[in-house]
């Protein structure tokens, strides 16, 4: 290693972003506007669903029953409709996604003992949303069946509302959350990005800066200097290393103050594991422009073989555990699955070295062997 | 003191590398040694194309090496192979006594080796200033920090840059990027410079300085220079040059014997004498005719000469050697009668086509047309001559609707600019500095699409298109794809896409940019018909100076501004009558001659070997300039009068005048 062409290299490199405005922007603006756009797109709770009521019995119970879902946190109370056909233009102009519809005689006949039919017309292209409201509606009209056959027995029966509870409810679930208690999604969802962002951003970055050379021409100062390709390689990654540590230390206040997530485990671990994390998406990206020679092409491949492993192979959409055999497998080849186990851990577990000592020995390996590759395929005598 | 000290330095620093490299191979004869590099059956595979097909070259030490050829000729290949950046399949290259086989062996020539890859200033980083990208070339070549401070005022005080040592890589001019690019290359003092197209898109006054200092270089340090060129007339400037086409050097030596050793003569006719010319091929099948400046060219074997005259009634306007671009065309097998019918420049009734007054365009606080005012007439070729970044495309793209001006006013086809741009855009034709046909629609598929943009019927497109193709010569390459075209058939059809719908004004960017001479020749041959059968107002622009003679008219643009305007001939007697005639100097010592007459006020330049200074007035002027050079103690061998190429022409109007 030769320490004055590391330096130079590095000084030019940083020299460079600095005073290239764009370049300067998309190293920092570009992580913290994927944590903020895609923090809150990826929050998979489904809260304020939009909603309408056609009430076309405005007795006193219906009001009651349509109460509990205008009070209810889920939806968002929108207004009332009158006619198919305003409840069908709500619907498909999209104003609202759920929409109550209580039948007239509807107190009349439920004070006469008799069933009564609602309908609910939920929109479905959102599976996934319209399943979840689907269930908070089946929540919120048994309890409203549970209230009125409690009713009934009070008055029936004569004994203390309490009692009958009892009597209806006798097994209770008592269900408790760890490490998130109150199953914010957002605690979860904040430091996972984190460990997406710092997969993609120094990989592009890096990729970036080495392929611009290539198209430039300006890599052939090096491939016609005795400049060892040990030490391009390192004086071209330092300097989006540096770039990418500030970004860490951005990214994990956002986490902390801008998503309130809680950081309980060892400061230590996440500093190490994230240190080796970023050599790692750096020497991805130098591998990807080792092998590419158009900036276009450079961002494409980056973008996608940092995205997929750090999006489906990772854990953060759904757990390792949860995936097919194969997927385990390719889950295990990128260090994104690793540095999530670091990442939720020190946040949310309080983990320590005791406990996450495994996963940052493999995050660093595998910084090594991807440098190590991106070093064996870079010649300066080249063959087109 | 200090500074004797630094060279002595400078010179050891250099000498145990020297040492290095001849001890590796012991096994050298001498004769060897001599040489720098020496390339055998070096043979270069792309994916799909052969870039070299079995080259044999040896670069003696301490010459100004040039290789000359169009794009695509393997010239790139080449010297990045001789650089050590290129693996090559086949063959051997051993430079500086190093045989390169490997990355390993390559390495051990890089620390004696500079390299300044293709384009200009690419290599540079731009928004380092002149000095940090200096200090950066230091660090990769690790000289040690002593020296390096020194090194750099010197290569600055010689490029008389150091007044720009602050100013940011890309707020610098062509030239001044060139010369940056040219110091990079010498930071660490190299015996050998590897240069690559260095002059492409370089103002004529930058590129004169530049060959100058090369020159210098070449001369003073001991330096090998390995220097290539897309332009046929910057021959003379090399001590020995290869010339090279589709990957082989057709010819190599010093350029005076390459002429000479084609043991033949160029007649110049006027250009009527077409009709009792071509006939003549028959009987002289060896002849070669083309058109230049007007004229018709003939060039044959000296011992036919006679024979021809003879034959002739009229005797030849004018007789001068042959040229390089000859050697090309004989070598590459171009065929014997190149003529055309070459357009008369218009009448002064013929009506403005186009017409621009005092033209601007700003881009923030940069102006890159600078008051511009110019017309071109039906039937007129008009040429507008420039560097990289001199503004001619900005203009053009004003004059073509595409960019609104700043200010001023003008008018194209008898339309003001800005207005009504979409009539204008019917009647006239513009081929853009890219290619900007589709390279995997085949030329049929090109042509009719182009038809249809411009809203051609389809009867009408069908006839225009098989005249184009038959005019053109491409009708054999019509389902070839245009991306597969060689660069002058390719040229051709996109000048045919852009008249299909038969313009009356016709715009051409930089049109033969990186063709050959054969295909430049017959490219021109068709602006010339069509200027001549259909009365079109052309305006060209170009970087290359020689192509200026084809050309009615002339405008000479830098940093925006028009320099120098007029006919080729009106430029020329200008120049004549304000500096006087130019002479060529063979002189033993040229730097020393170029020195001593500058000093005296004399306006010369470096050509090579040859100085050639303008003299103005009587023989008496001639004796006092060999009197001043005898008293230098330079020794004048030969000296001789020429012509002065339209290069020299614009130099000298902006030297000359400033």
């Amino acid at each position: 290693m030769n320490l004055r062409h590391i330096r130079a290299l590095a000084l030019k490199e940083s020299r460079e972003i600095l005073r290239d405005r764009i370049y300067l922007a998309l190293a920092f603006l570009v992580p913290v506007l994927m944590m903020v756009v895609l923090g809150h797109g990826l929050v998979l709770e489904v809260r304020h669903v939009p909603m309408a009521v056609w009430n076309q019995d405005k007795g006193p119970l219906s009001r009651d029953f349509v109460d509990r879902f205008r009070l209810s946190e889920y939806f968002d109370y929108r207004g009332e409709l009158t006619g198919d056909q305003a409840v069908e233009q709500a619907l498909k102009r999209g104003d609202v996604r759920f929409v109550l519809i209580v039948p007239p005689h509807f107190s009349e006949r439920l004070s006469r003992g008799l069933t009564a039919p609602v309908q609910t017309l939920i929109d479905g292209q959102f599976t996934y949303h319209a399943r979840v409201a689907s269930g908070y509606v089946q929540a919120i009209t048994a309890r409203f069946n549970q209230d009125r056959i409690q009713d009934w027995l009070v008055r029936r029966e004569g004994l203390p509302p309490q009692r009958v509870q009892q009597q209806l409810s006798p097994v209770k679930l008592e269900v408790r959350y760890l490490y998130n208690q109150a199953l914010k999604s957002e605690w979860s969802i904040a430091p996972g990005l984190i460990m997406l962002i710092m997969l993609m951003a120094p990989a592009l970055l890096t990729a970036l800066g080495v392929v611009r050379e290539k198209e430039s021409g300006s890599i052939f100062n090096f491939y016609a200097s005795n400049v060892r390709r040990v030490d391009f390689l390192i004086g071209k990654l330092l300097p989006y290393v540096a770039i990418s540590a500030i970004n860490l230390l951005v990214l994990t206040a956002m986490a902390l103050w801008v998503y309130g997530a809680p950081f309980k485990g060892s400061a230590s671990v996440y500093a190490v594991a994230s240190l080796l994390y970023i050599f790692a998406a750096g020497g991805i990206g130098l591998l990807v422009s080792v092998l590419v020679r158009s900036q276009a092409a450079a961002a494409l491949i980056t973008m996608l073989g940092t995205m997929i492993p750090g999006f489906m192979f990772s854990g953060l959409m759904m757990p390792i555990s949860a995936m097919s055999p194969e997927a385990q497998r390719e889950a295990h080849l990128f260090p994104a699955m690793h540095d999530l186990e670091v990442v939720w851990g020190v946040f949310l577990k309080g983990q320590g070295w005791d406990f996450l000592w495994p996963q940052v020995a493999l995050i660093g390996l595998y910084a090594v062997v991807v440098l190590t590759l991106a070093w064996v395929l870079f010649h300066k005598r080249v063959k087109r | 003191m200090q500074r004797c000290h630094l060279l002595a330095g400078m010179s050891d620093v250099a000498a145990p590398s020297a040492k290095m490299a001849s001890g590796q191979t012991g096994a050298m004869d001498s004769q060897q040694s001599a040489a720098m590099i020496r390339l055998q059956g070096v043979v270069k595979r792309y994916r799909k194309t052969t870039a070299l097909r079995g080259v044999d070259l040896t670069v003696a030490r301490g010459q100004l090496f040039g290789l000359i050829g169009p794009d695509g000729a393997g010239k790139s290949s080449l010297m990045h192979i001789v650089a050590g950046v290129l693996a090559q399949d086949a063959g051997e290259v051993v430079v500086n006594g190093v045989a390169i086989r490997d990355e390993r062996s390559a390495e051990a020539v890089k620390a004696q080796l500079g390299l300044m890859p293709q384009g200009l200033g690419l290599n540079l980083y731009p928004t380092l200033s002149v000095e940090e990208n200096l200090r950066f070339f230091a660090d990769l070549h690790a000289i040690p920090p002593e020296v390096v401070s020194q090194r750099i005022e010197q290569l600055l005080a010689m490029t008389q840059m150091s007044r720009f040592r602050d100013r940011r890589m890309q707020h610098l001019s062509g030239g001044m990027k060139q010369k940056l690019g040219l110091m990079c290359t010498l930071i660490h003092e190299p015996q050998l410079i590897i240069l690559d197209e260095p002059t492409t898109g370089v103002d004529p006054i930058s590129r004169q300085a530049f060959w100058e200092l090369l020159n210098q270089l070449v001369r003073e340090r001991a330096l090998t220079a390995l220097v290539s060129t897309a332009y046929m007339d910057e021959a003379a400037r090399f001590d020995t040059l290869a010339l090279m086409h589709d990957g082989l050097i057709l010819e190599q030596g010093p350029p005076d014997s390459l002429a000479a050793g084609q043991a033949a003569t160029v007649l110049w006719f006027s250009a009527a004498a077409r009709d009792t010319l071509r006939p003549c091929l028959q009987d002289f099948s060896a002849m070669r005719l083309r058109m230049e400046a007007g004229q018709l060219r003939a060039w044959l074997p000296q011992t036919q000469r006679e024979a021809l005259v003879q034959k002739l009634d009229s005797p030849p306007v004018r007789e001068t050697p042959p040229t390089l671009e000859d050697l090309f065309m004989a070598a590459v097998g171009a065929p014997h009668d190149l003529t055309f019918d070459w357009a008369p420049p218009p009448p002064a009734s013929a009506p403005v086509e186009i017409r621009a007054d005092g033209l601007v365009r700003r881009f923030g606080d940069f102006t890159a047309v600078d008051h511009v005012s110019l017309q071109v007439r039906a039937g007129e070729i008009f040429g507008l001559l420039g560097a990289n970044g001199a503004g001619k495309s900005t203009l053009i793209r004003m004059l073509t609707g595409i960019l609104l001006p700043t200010a001023g006013s003008g008018e194209v086809a008898g339309q003001p600019l800005g207005k009504a741009a979409r009539q204008v855009r019917q009647r006239i034709g513009y081929m853009s500095q890219q290619f900007s046909l589709y390279p995997q629609l085949s030329v049929l598929e090109n042509l009719r699409l182009f038809g249809r943009i411009y809203g051609l019927r389809r009867r009408q497109l069908q006839q225009r298109i098989e005249w184009g193709l038959d005019w053109t010569g491409l009708v054999t390459d019509k389902n070839e794809a245009a991306g597969r075209l060689p660069l002058g058939k390719r040229q051709r059809l996109a000048l045919l896409a852009a008249i299909l719908h038969e313009p009356e004004v016709l715009f051409l960017d930089e049109p033969t940019s990186g063709v050959d001479p054969l295909g430049r020749q017959q490219f021109w041959g068709l602006l010339h018909t069509l200027v001549r059968k259909e009365g079109v107002a052309l305006l060209v622009t170009t970087h290359a100076m020689n192509e200026a003679e084809n050309c009615h008219n002339l405008a000479l643009m830098r940093q925006g501004r028009v320099v120098a305007s007029g006919s080729p001939r009106q430029l020329r007697s200008t120049v004549r009558s304000r500096f006087g005639e130019v002479y060529a100097l063979r002189v033993d010592d040229t730097a020393r001659a170029l020195a001593t007459l500058r000093q005296r006020g004399w306006l010369a330049f470096a050509q090579g070997r040859e100085v050639h200074v303008f003299v103005a007035g009587d023989d008496a002027s001639l004796g006092r300039l060999k009197a001043q050079l005898d008293e230098a103690g330079c020794v004048i061998s030969a000296i001789e009068r020429v012509e002065p190429t339209m290069e020299e022409v614009f130099v000298s109007m902006i030297e000359g005048t400033a």
